[in-house]
């Protein structure tokens, strides 16, 4: 096995987490796989034992699991989606940004896709589908446009990570098979970047429309059904729009994280998070405004079954909950976002975290509160999540850490070739892109 | 690991993609199946289905091509080395 190269690098401060590892990095790892094991043992009484071991029961036949569903899938929209649209638009920032949002994508996507699995009860059942499904139905929509999501995203996650792969390669990094068997004989030479290209740009246009699929899917299984609080004609772009919000607002998470455990400043610098937080703010408001639109909505219609949900979160027992989602997604990050002195590393972590928060209750707000108050004449349902339903949360984000870090260990978080190309050519092509929409000068009586 | 032993199992894992793209068409075919004979709205079946699977081909399509680009512009790079004087 040959060494790891001594050749400094350009770009060593991406390097060094892969080639010099933490100390405490296997001890981290070794928490999160013991609650991981405990997690899984969790989820084995619960096939053991039914679906008695969660707090679910008649009226309230979806919690958790379906919220972190929901939550899960949203926030996977940071990745693929914010990262093509970049890509697509040709800002030239987003080159340290947008690896780091497709791994948030990858990841997530395979936790949330696992989550209906898991509110079976019965995961056997689940060959039901593949046998007898009915393609009408938007449960059958939301598997396929879920698979056909995380595989254009792993795929998208891994074209534009063979030229550093390559890096590693050939710097001797160890495992050496491993990058010698991704790089897939990397060498960067002209016709390989003309393929790498090529296949870029097809990419970023099919996973756009993938991405907003897979949300709108997502809220059809809501929206399809007469249920009080759920029939709505916008909860598709509601949901994409919540989703791409909760998206950047984990991005931004990751961001100061790496940037501070990885001392990542010279990549990840203030101006990359102030794009992406004014980015967050107009989220924010555009989130308001759909929330806004739907319960006046359903409120100046005033069918009394809408109005049983309505109230039930506006001022019943989802009142702290609603409250909370309002404040954690439009006050607070509008606060903190809006004002240029409060819009520093510490107040953007704020709002982001707050934001994470704001959209789960929002997925809470969303479903338990509609199928407490069913139109059938049922007393009011109450819900109150288990220690299973807790620890298989706990043990979803636990697995979400684990996998980034794994990442984070055998690739760079930051593109280096990308930044390599940006260093060469973004001048030269961001002064060329500006002149040819600019206008030319008049010519002035000095210059005649 | 020796280069051929990684070059097979390159192959293996690009051909995985083709092995996922076939297991989707397959089980989408059969829900069309099913929903014809059930009288199911076999329309909105069929115009579903068209999508996903495309979706799925061009996915695993753009793979290969990268998969064989890059090993063709690999292979024309040694050739150039073998002999500069080509070209």
């Amino acid at each position: 096995m040959l060494p790891v190269s001594t050749q400094p690098h350009p770009d060593a401060p991406l390097l060094r987490p892969i080639e010099r590892p933490a100390r405490n990095f296997y001890l981290i790892v070794g928490i999160l796989l013991a609650i991981i094991l405990y997690t899984g043992f969790v989820y084995l009484r619960q096939i053991l034992f039914g679906l008695g071991v969660t707090g679910m029961a008649q009226p309230v036949t979806w919690g958790f699991y379906i919220i972190n569903f929901v939550f899960f899938i949203g926030i996977s929209h940071a990745g693929t989606l914010i990262s093509a649209i970049l890509r697509l638009s040709k800002a030239e920032w987003r080159r340290p940004i947008t690896r780091m949002a497709e791994v948030i994508t990858a990841i997530v996507l395979a936790i949330g896709g696992l989550h209906p699995i898991i509110d079976l009860g019965r995961p056997d059942r689940m060959s039901h589908l593949f046998f007898n499904g009915r393609l009408q139905s938007p449960l059958l929509w939301d598997i396929t446009s879920i698979t056909a999501y995380f595989t254009a995203s792993t795929v998208y996650l891994y074209i534009p990570l063979i030229p550093d792969i390559a890096i590693l390669r050939d710097r001797g990094v160890k495992p050496r098979w491993l990058y010698e068997f991704l790089s897939w004989g990397w060498q960067g030479t002209e016709r390989q970047h003309k393929v790498l290209d090529r296949a870029m740009n097809i990419l970023m246009v099919i996973v756009i429309p993938i991405a907003v699929s897979v949300h709108t899917i997502i809220s059809f299984i809501f929206s399809m059904t007469v249920q009080p609080g759920w029939h709505s004609t916008i909860f598709g772009p509601y949901f994409v729009v919540g989703a791409i919000f909760s998206g950047i607002a984990a991005i931004l998470v990751l961001m100061i994280v790496f940037r501070k455990i990885f001392r990542l400043e010279g990549y990840l610098k203030h101006i990359h998070f102030n794009y992406l937080s004014i980015l967050l703010l107009i989220m924010s408001l555009l989130w308001f405004y759909f929330t806004f639109s739907e319960y006046l909505t359903g409120y100046y219609g005033h069918e009394p079954n809408e109005m049983r949900v309505f109230w039930y979160k506006f001022t019943g027992d989802f009142a702290p909950y609603f409250w909370a989602m309002v404040s954690c997604n439009f006050f607070l990050p509008v606060l903190l976002l809006s004002n240029r002195k409060t819009r520093t590393i510490p107040g953007i972590l704020i709002a982001s975290l707050s934001v994470i928060i704001g959209m789960w209750l929002e997925r809470l707000i969303i479903i338990v509160p509609s199928l407490a108050n069913p139109r059938l004449p049922y007393p009011t349902g109450i819900y109150i999540p288990t220690h299973t339903e807790w620890m298989l949360f706990i043990g979803g984000i636990s697995v979400f850490i684990l996998g980034y870090m794994l990442f984070a260990r055998f690739f760079p978080v930051i593109s280096i070739w990308e930044i390599e190309e940006g260093r060469k050519e973004s001048a030269k092509i961001v002064t060329e892109r500006i002149s040819s929409y600019m206008p030319d000068p008049e010519p002035t009586s000095a210059g005649e | 690991m020796n280069k051929k032993m990684i070059g097979v199992f390159q192959v293996v894992s690009i051909s995985l993609i083709w092995v996922l793209f076939a297991g989707i068409a397959v089980w989408i075919v059969n829900l069309i199946k099913e929903s014809v004979r059930l009288h199911d709205a076999p329309d909105a079946s069929v115009a579903i289905s068209i999508v996903a699977i495309l979706v799925f081909l061009v996915l695993a399509s753009v793979l290969t091509y990268v998969f064989i680009g890059l090993r063709k512009g690999r292979i024309e790079d040694k050739e150039t080395e073998t002999n500069p004087v080509s070209g």
